[in-house]
């Protein structure tokens, strides 16, 4: 059992069990009795029978999760500074496990806002009658659908936090897979959510079994770091690499397969195939936490098994080439693949597999071991600043697609056309996040890409010739991690095109229909809030105050 | 019924009281204003981006067009944001006696750069953070802060009312507004800059709001022809400007005033300055700011940027951006003060300065002399008022450069305090021919029922006036104060500067700066003219009898405009008096670090200051003041009023003073100038003196031509790169994307291939 001191600590993510419980509950509060056997005595259990007309609103389940989620994201950020504790030598809680399980709570909270205008739940919907027309028959059929679903959404959506939250405070690598799965599992099933569009089932399908291959491979190799180490905390495996003699090859095959199941989960090359079919079959907001939470679970799970144990404490260690290789691989391929993505949700897939290689390649660079403990600390201070305001802007995307999606649209480019006309405040921000994506100044995804390169450029500068007389010359002498710098630099300048592409058909395309954009009150002041976060956290005390608060969060790394 | 046409608007004020309780609550706060100086650039820049989207958003809606103005109340609001703190700001500066801590630089980012020294190429340990914005406070940027806010404040309020009663600009005026409180911005911003690369920044977004505001009538190839012409024009200033931004680098090892300012003879490294290379450097700045203010060579664009709406013309022709090159000449003086570190050897600088202000000066007043559209008469009266500044401040830098201190100081003083009557004098002209010219258009309309079928019709040309006086008695009292302070009548406004900047300017002659003899010669010969122009552009439309039949219906009725006039003709009228009683000449030019009275009384100190002007000790620059009033308050003004001049038509009602005026100017007789008119010299004059045609010719044969090199390379050489770069990649992409078949088989596939190759990778590394 908790203690209190424990209960606190895990506040959030008791809130969020609070939720799944509730949700679950309080649909199905009914008048139901129970009869005490041989007697003719009637007890009320209230669990079933016929259902309370309050307790049975079909609004009420994406109230509870958008309340134990907003609970949870913001005792999440309130303790980022102060937070640290122990609970049942499995989960350790710092300023990091606090800063990413903030990111991932917020990443669901907004994608649960947005489900209320993707999903609606209505209070109208009846069963046809004969006397409607077939058209209105099949609407009411999906509203009543909807409705039903909203439990099961909410409670997956709640799932997927609370897998996400335990995985970021495991310290123990055996926790950290099942907490993965667990957040994986209610994924796998919310992108094949809509069972009833086609695409969606075959997208949730590929995504479940490549997945699960990923992670059969993963816990594979979990059990050969078993078998060599004996142990799968986190402290004990990096003494025992530290100590190891030359390389075990349990070990190092261990890690190579765990290499390859945490590369699905942030969509590095070759292993990211299935993520633009998923995310184009998901609803816009999952797709948007799958691109945001879901990447930035698969990075801590990096941070823990490339960082913290098998980072030698001098010299290059031994994941390196491979990181970097990958790296490059992949922001070219994501890159590459965007540039005539005709579908904006792929686009913005493949455009999120291009970022996982942006900051792949920050990471190589500090498996370059040639930084010093600032440089690094710079580095990852990019990449997890890069995680938390992706959440911004990409998610804000995938937002404004999901208001797109309200109307049945957002899987074809043209659907885009036009929109400044349509709606100019929802166009600017879709331009200003299309912007932040491609690292435009001032906004935030330059800052972080900045600071990804300024980091990768400060570990290897060291290594230049300092008797070189030019540029060139000197370019010519430096470690290869350098280049790592010049990969994000061409291949930002090759995104530039698909980003502004966007707003290109965005403001100077003919709409296919000229009527005004539905209104969606919340979604559009949520992406209106993004929107101004964008800019906010790019200049001045904004990008400060972001900034001291993820040093402060790295630094318990 | 039409916006502004409605008396009952002064609620709409209401909604800028939150933005004016700003300041004051901070202030009651205790906080200190140097903290808050982002605060004057910040409101407009927010609300450059509000308006651009609200109005794009509210389009057309009921609240945004009649309560908020189409961002017209926004804009004032954010505009008087920028106002108090400025004030505050001043307030305080005053009150320190000029000691006052600038507060923190506002930095963006700062990070470690590759830097090459003499180690080689490594990582600069400081790094880069030379891009951070601070103030830098002194005499001439807090006046000129002044200038600025308080009249981009009055012609914000000013065109609200001209530019949403204009049935032209129905549902576009956000976008005016928009670029309005922008281009403000980078005024403010380019006065409180402390660094060269802000204020260039700055420079560059007044330099593409003008290009914005002049073709705001865009679909007018003659407003599009205006608009590219200043922007390509003042570009060429630009672009020297930049090299000269380079060279200074190159000198000093940075840009920041600070750094700059503290030791002008010791470059970077500590190394002594050459003053030729310092020379070539400024001269470089200086064109510029011939660019910017529109000065000869570079003056081409000005009169042609009337084509932009009135309130465009007041902004950039008194408030704001030909100011810009005044500001940076100023900035030029610790360079070449000997006194503190200047370096010396640089006269020919100054002399420079000063010719091609005389040039301009006396051209541009002869071209004014024939003239016929109004807004064009004040285009060319600012070009040559300007000149006049830049003649007093080419002489300030011939005295600091030759240690004769005392005396550049007040030249000194003595043209930027002319830059303060000028502005507020010509914003208000500006202002009061915007309320002319749209009182006849209005008539005009009226009288032809809405009819737009009479394009011929100029409602800005002066032939179709004559007679307004007693239809517009606010605008004829407002700009007669305006003309007099421009022409220098003694006592008003501008009197107690250009009397000082012809005075000294002769005064440098007479001690050994024989090159200054051309200029003082222009200027003083311009004063007359002066007089004439000015003279004759009131009389041609408030004077004599109506020339066409609208006038009669011709009436002063649009609230918003009537406001900033008034208000601009108390401080054109007693502004320059009362100023120069304070010491404000010995204020700008920092020989004295307070505004007050230096005399025991009040009166001793109106005695003292008049004496001072009207009877200076040396007696050659009292026979030159002296030659000065002669010039512009007698001949110039007489010989317009026997040309242009008559009383009102019997019965018509005026103010007094103008109604005197106008019967006074009917007392001179009359004389026909017809044949003068149609001399060949006063087609030249009609013609700009051929400059622009000599331009455009010089153009077609130099540039045109390489253009179309540039655009022939650019169209096959360089777009062929790119398109082959792009269809590489478009190619690269199909093919790549030809992995992704969609079937999950081929995707596990692909994983296994990238498992196997991370551990022939690992196999390597550790084989």
């Amino acid at each position: 059992m908790l203690t209190i001191e424990e209960m606190e600590i895990l506040l959030p993510e008791l809130t969020l069990v609070a939720g799944i419980i509730l949700a679950v509950l309080i649909p199905n509060l009914g008048d139901s009795t129970l009869r005490i056997p041989l007697t003719r005595t009637r007890i009320p259990v209230f669990i079933g029978g016929t259902r309370f007309k309050s307790t049975s609103d079909p609004r009420l389940p994406a109230r509870i999760a958008i309340l134990a989620l907003f609970v949870a994201f913001v005792f999440s950020f309130l303790e980022i500074k102060s937070a640290s504790g122990e609970v049942g030598g499995v989960i350790e809680i710092t300023s990091f496990t606090r800063m990413m399980s903030f990111v991932f709570y917020g990443a669901l909270l907004l994608a649960a806002i947005a489900t209320t205008y993707r999903m609606p739940a209505r209070l109208s919907a009846r069963a046809p009658t004969e006397k409607d027309s077939e058209s209105r028959a099949e609407a009411l059929v999906a509203a009543l659908m909807d409705n039903r679903r909203q439990v099961d959404f909410h409670i997956l959506l709640m799932m997927v936090g609370l897998g996400m939250g335990l995985m970021a405070m495991a310290s123990n690598l055996f926790f950290m897979f099942v907490a993965i799965e667990l957040a994986s599992l209610a994924a796998y099933v919310l992108v094949a959510f809509h069972k009833e569009e086609e695409v969606g089932g075959e997208a949730g399908a590929k995504y479940f079994i490549v997945g699960s291959v990923a992670s059969a491979t993963g816990i594979y190799g979990m059990s050969l770091v078993y078998l060599w180490s004996g142990d799968l905390d986190f402290d004990a495996l990096a003494a025992s690499w530290a100590a190891m003699d030359g390389l075990d090859p349990f070990a190092v095959i261990g890690v190579g397969l765990m290499l390859v199941a945490f590369g699905f989960k942030v969509s590095a090359a070759p292993f990211h195939l299935a993520a633009p079919d998923a995310y184009a079959g998901a609803s816009s907001p999952v797709a948007g936490v799958l691109a945001t939470a879901s990447k930035a679970m698969g990075f801590v799970a990096l941070f823990r098994v490339l960082i913290e144990v098998t980072m030698p404490e001098e010299g290059e260690a031994l994941w390196f080439g491979i990181l970097a290789i990958i790296a490059v691989i992949t922001m070219t391929w994501g890159n590459l693949a965007a540039l005539t993505s005709e579908n904006p949700k792929r686009m913005l897939a493949y455009s999120s597999v291009a970022h996982a290689g942006y900051m792949l390649a920050a990471m190589a660079a500090v498996g370059s071991g040639l930084g010093d403990s600032s440089t690094t600390e710079l580095v990852l201070v990019a990449i997890v600043f890069h995680l938390t305001i992706l959440v911004l802007f990409k998610l804000g995307a995938f937002l404004v697609l999901g208001m797109l999606e309200t109307e049945g649209r957002s899987h074809r480019l043209e659907d885009l056309h036009g929109l400044a006309q349509r709606d100019p405040l929802i166009a600017g921000s879709m331009f200003i996040f299309m912007l932040a994506l491609a690292g435009v100044p001032p906004l935030s995804g330059f800052l972080s890409k900045l600071l990804m390169i300024n980091g990768i450029v400060n570990i290897s500068a060291g290594t230049g010739s300092t008797s070189a007389d030019g540029i060139i010359p000197w370019a010519e002498t430096v470690d290869p991690v350098f280049w790592l710098a010049m990969a994000i630099v061409l291949n930002s300048a090759l995104s530039l095109f698909y980003y502004l592409r966007i707003g290109l058909v965005m403001f100077f395309e003919a709409p296919e229909n000229a009527k005004p954009l539905r209104k969606a009150l919340h979604l559009r002041n949520t992406i209106l809030v993004l929107t101004v976060l964008t800019v906010f956290f790019g200049i001045g005390s904004g990008a400060d105050y972001l900034l001291e608060l993820v040093k402060e969060a790295v630094s318990d790394l | 019924m039409k916006l502004g046409e409605n008396k009952q608007e002064w609620d709409r004020l209401l909604f800028i009281l939150p933005f004016l309780a700003i300041v004051p609550y901070l202030y009651s706060t205790g906080e200190s204003s140097t903290d808050y100086w982002w605060l004057i650039i910040a409101a407009p820049l927010v609300f450059f981006a509000t308006i651009a989207i609200a109005g794009q958003v509210w389009n057309g809606d009921e609240f945004w067009v009649n309560r908020l103005k189409e961002g017209g109340i926004l804009g004032l609001g954010a505009l008087s944001v920028s106002l108090s703190a400025s004030i505050w700001l001043i307030y305080d500066y005053l009150d320190a006696h000029g000691h006052i801590e600038s507060g923190d630089p506002f930095s963006w980012l700062t990070f470690d750069v590759l830097t090459y020294d003499s180690e080689g190429w490594s990582i600069a340990s400081e790094g880069f953070s030379g891009i951070g914005l601070g103030i830098y406070l002194d005499a001439v940027s807090i006046m000129l802060l002044f200038v600025a806010t308080f009249l981009c404040f009055l012609i914000c309020w000013f065109a609200i009312g001209y530019m949403t009663t204009d049935s032209i600009n129905d549902n576009s005026n956000h976008r005016f507004f928009a670029e309005f409180v922008l281009f403000s911005m980078g005024m403010f911003g380019m006065v409180l800059a402390d660094n060269f690369l802000w204020l260039f920044i700055f420079w560059e977004i007044m330099g593409l709001c003008s290009y914005l505001l002049i073709g705001f009538y865009y679909w007018k190839e003659s407003a599009a022809y205006a608009a590219k012409k200043a922007f390509l024009t003042t570009r060429v200033g630009d672009v020297f400007l930049m090299i000269g931004l380079l060279m200074l680098y190159d000198i000093y090892g940075s840009l920041d005033f600070a750094v700059v300012f503290d030791d002008p003879s010791t470059g970077v490294g500590g190394a002594a300055v050459d003053a030729a290379m310092l020379q070539t450097a400024l001269l470089m700045l200086f064109i510029g700011a011939v660019g910017k203010s529109a000065q000869f060579p570079l003056h081409v664009w000005l009169p042609d940027a009337m084509e932009g709406p009135t309130p465009v013309s007041a902004l950039i022709h008194a408030a704001t951006m030909v100011n810009a090159g005044l500001y940076l000449v100023a900035r030029m003086v610790p360079f070449v003060d000997v006194h503190h570190h200047g370096v010396a050897g640089m006269e020919d600088l100054g002399l420079i300065v000063a010719w091609v202000g005389g040039i301009t000066a006396f051209m541009a007043a002869a071209i004014a002399f024939v003239q016929n559209d109004i807004k064009k008469v004040l285009a060319y009266s600012t070009m040559s008022q300007l000149a006049y500044i830049f003649t007093g401040l080419g002489a300030a830098l011939w005295f600091f450069n030759n240690d004769k201190h005392h005396a550049g100081a007040l030249i000194f003083g003595g043209a930027l305090f002319h830059l303060f009557n000028h502005a507020m004098a010509k914003g208000m002209l500006f202002m009061a021919s915007g309320s002319v010219i749209h009182e006849v258009h209005h008539a005009h309309d009226h009288l032809h029922h809405g009819d737009h079928g009479d394009h011929d019709f100029d409602p800005q040309d002066m032939r179709n006036m004559g007679g307004l006086a007693s239809k517009l008695p606010v605008t004829a009292t407002a700009m007669m104060f305006g003309s007099m302070s421009i022409i220098g009548i003694p006592l008003i406004g501008g009197f107690w500067s250009k009397e000082i900047i012809v005075g000294k300017t002769w005064y440098a002659y007479f001690n050994g700066a024989d090159a200054l003899l051309g200029p003082a010669i222009l200027i003083l010969a311009t004063a007359g003219m002066t007089g004439f122009y000015m003279s004759r552009m009131w009389f041609m439309t408030f004077a004599g009898e109506p020339k066409n039949e609208l006038v009669d219906h011709v009436h002063e009725e649009t609230p918003w405009i009537k406001t900033p006039l008034v208000i601009l003709s108390i401080i054109t009228a007693l502004g320059g008096f009362g100023l120069a009683l304070y010491g404000m000449v010995d204020w700008l030019s920092g020989e004295a670090d307070h505004l007050s009275i230096h005399k025991d009384t009040f009166v001793d100190q109106v005695i003292y200051e008049l004496e001072h002007a009207f009877l200076p000790e040396d007696e050659q620059v009292r026979m030159i003041g002296w030659t000065t009033i002669l010039l512009s308050f007698i001949v110039g003004p007489i010989f317009a009023a026997r040309v242009y001049g008559g009383s009102l038509k019997e019965g018509e009602k005026a103010t007094p003073i103008v109604h005197w005026l106008t019967s006074l100017s009917g007392k001179f007789g009359s004389q026909n100038v017809d044949e003068l008119a149609n001399s060949q010299f006063a087609e030249a004059l009609q013609n700009r003196l051929y400059f622009d045609d000599l331009y455009e010719w010089v153009l077609g044969k130099t540039i045109l031509p390489f253009s179309a090199f540039a655009a022939w390379f650019d169209a096959n050489v360089i777009d062929g790169v790119v398109k082959q770069i792009e269809s590489n990649s478009v190619f690269g992409s199909v093919q790549i994307r030809r992995v992704t078949t969609g079937s999950a088989r081929d995707y596990i596939l692909m994983a296994a291939v990238g498992a196997l190759c991370i551990f022939a990778l690992i196999w390597g590394v550790s084989a």
